[in-house]
């Protein structure tokens, strides 16, 4: 028999949020910004850079060395230098050093705030290891967002029609899965798919402890996810004779594992603590309430976790 | 001992759901994680947070019940999810160590 699957991913346009509204939170600047990158050197003359701007339609040029941002030349610095008689400078004598930047996992909602703060046209875009791996403008966050909105349009059409061709009756005991996308940051959708395990699992009759075990580890590893992770997605599937649950998130991954576990160590910022996270006791409490526990994490490719329960009491007799 | 008979000592007042139900003992702690490892199915919580999630964890730990201290109100979203998930709400102007003292000899 097919598994029932549930998707228990927050919608906020249930809750009166538009589709746009959801799109800025969930789009990430990466998805929006621009990657062909124009760059020039700091040795490069202003002329040179007005030119490159001239060709390729641009309006400010990132000044690097090996793909390090020293500057931003804008086409204000340009006019400035035109009007100055200082055309011929080199870049590096004339630049913006220390622009303001963005990172390329800050959500499209942050970004937004970032051009009303500062009133600049563009912003250079960094990774996390530094690196400069796009540039962005306003124009860029209208553009991603019209293509996601039209793709959702397309995506919401294609779904309505699958769900009206299959249809399927619920039974009692067939394997669940319940699936949740977890939004960094966003504190008030968390326990919703730990809540609809608990449902089931007292539908079930199964033990209390065992129950509550299970729970407890999607919770922990959802509101771990919330705090630190990027995002990700949170997975539990009820069989004849587990709970297994699953957790993948985007990174940016746990530095140092044996720290991690070790309970009162906690990296959680002052909102995840001033709303009662951040004990140092998530991971802990996770390998306490699980019958078999497998985290693998590193800084490229962000952490998995996969715990088990059973559901028959296997540990004391 | 049932919930309800340590209402007046609390000076406590419902918020949400039934408290004639049995309390055995007590947890203090405003760490949600610390809860989840520590609080026994059965006991009152108290805690001076009124967050979500306070529900979630109460709910998942099969507390008694929540007293909230020091005059705290959870805003009516939460108790529209307590009164959902079951959870007994109770709140109280008492700050954490006072309530502490009344149920130590309560309980």
């Amino acid at each position: 028999m097919n598994p029932r699957t549930e998707n228990l991913t927050p919608r906020r346009d249930a809750a009166g949020v538009s589709l746009a509204q959801a799109l800025v939170y969930e789009l990430r600047v990466r998805d929006a910004m621009t990657c062909r990158l124009r760059t020039a050197s700091p040795r490069d003359s202003l002329r040179s850079i007005q030119l490159l701007m001239k060709e390729h339609r641009i309006s400010g040029v990132p000044i690097t060395r090996d793909s390090a941002l020293l500057g931003l030349v804008s086409i204000e610095d340009i006019v400035h230098a035109l009007d100055q008689g200082h055309i011929n400078d080199p870049a590096e004598a004339r630049m913006t050093r220390h622009p303001v930047v963005m990172r390329d996992h800050y959500s499209l909602v942050r970004a937004v705030a970032e051009f009303d703060r500062f009133d600049f046209g563009r912003f250079p875009v960094l990774d996390v290891g530094d690196r400069l791996v796009g540039i962005i403008t306003r124009g860029d966050i209208t553009g991603a967002l019209m293509h996601h909105l039209e793709r959702r349009a397309e995506e919401a059409v294609r779904k309505e029609a699958e769900r009206t061709a299959a249809a399927v009756p619920d039974e009692p005991h067939r394997r669940f899965i319940l699936n949740a996308e977890v939004r960094a940051g966003d504190f008030d959708s968390a326990g919703k798919l730990s809540q609809r395990l608990r449902q089931i699992l007292r539908a079930r009759g199964v033990e209390p402890s065992i129950r509550r075990r299970a729970t407890i580890i999607a919770y922990e590893a959802e509101t771990n996810m919330i705090i630190h992770s990027l995002g990700g997605r949170l997975t539990a599937t009820v069989g004849a004779d587990r709970v297994t649950i699953e957790a993948v998130d985007q990174g940016p991954g746990i530095e140092d594992l044996d720290l991690a576990m070790r309970e009162g160590w906690s990296t959680a910022g002052p909102l995840a603590r001033k709303l009662g996270f951040g004990a140092g006791m998530g991971l802990p409490n996770i390998r306490r309430s699980t019958d078999q526990l497998d985290i693998k994490s590193d800084l490229a490719n962000g952490t998995r976790l996969h715990a088990e329960v059973l559901l028959q009491p296997a540990r004391a007799p | 001992m049932k919930l309800a008979d340590t209402l007046s000592r609390l000076d406590a007042r419902v918020i949400s759901g039934s408290p004639e139900v049995e309390v055995r003992g007590c947890y203090i702690s405003d760490l949600l994680s610390d809860v989840l490892a520590h609080a026994r199915p059965g006991a009152l919580w108290v805690t001076l947070q009124t967050h979500r999630n306070v529900v979630s964890v109460a709910a998942m730990k099969d507390v008694a019940g929540v007293l909230i201290t020091c005059g705290r109100q959870p805003d009516p979203a939460v108790v529209a999810k307590a009164a959902e998930e079951e959870v007994v709400l109770l709140s109280t102007p008492l700050t954490t160590f006072e309530a502490a003292g009344k149920l130590w000899e309560l309980l």
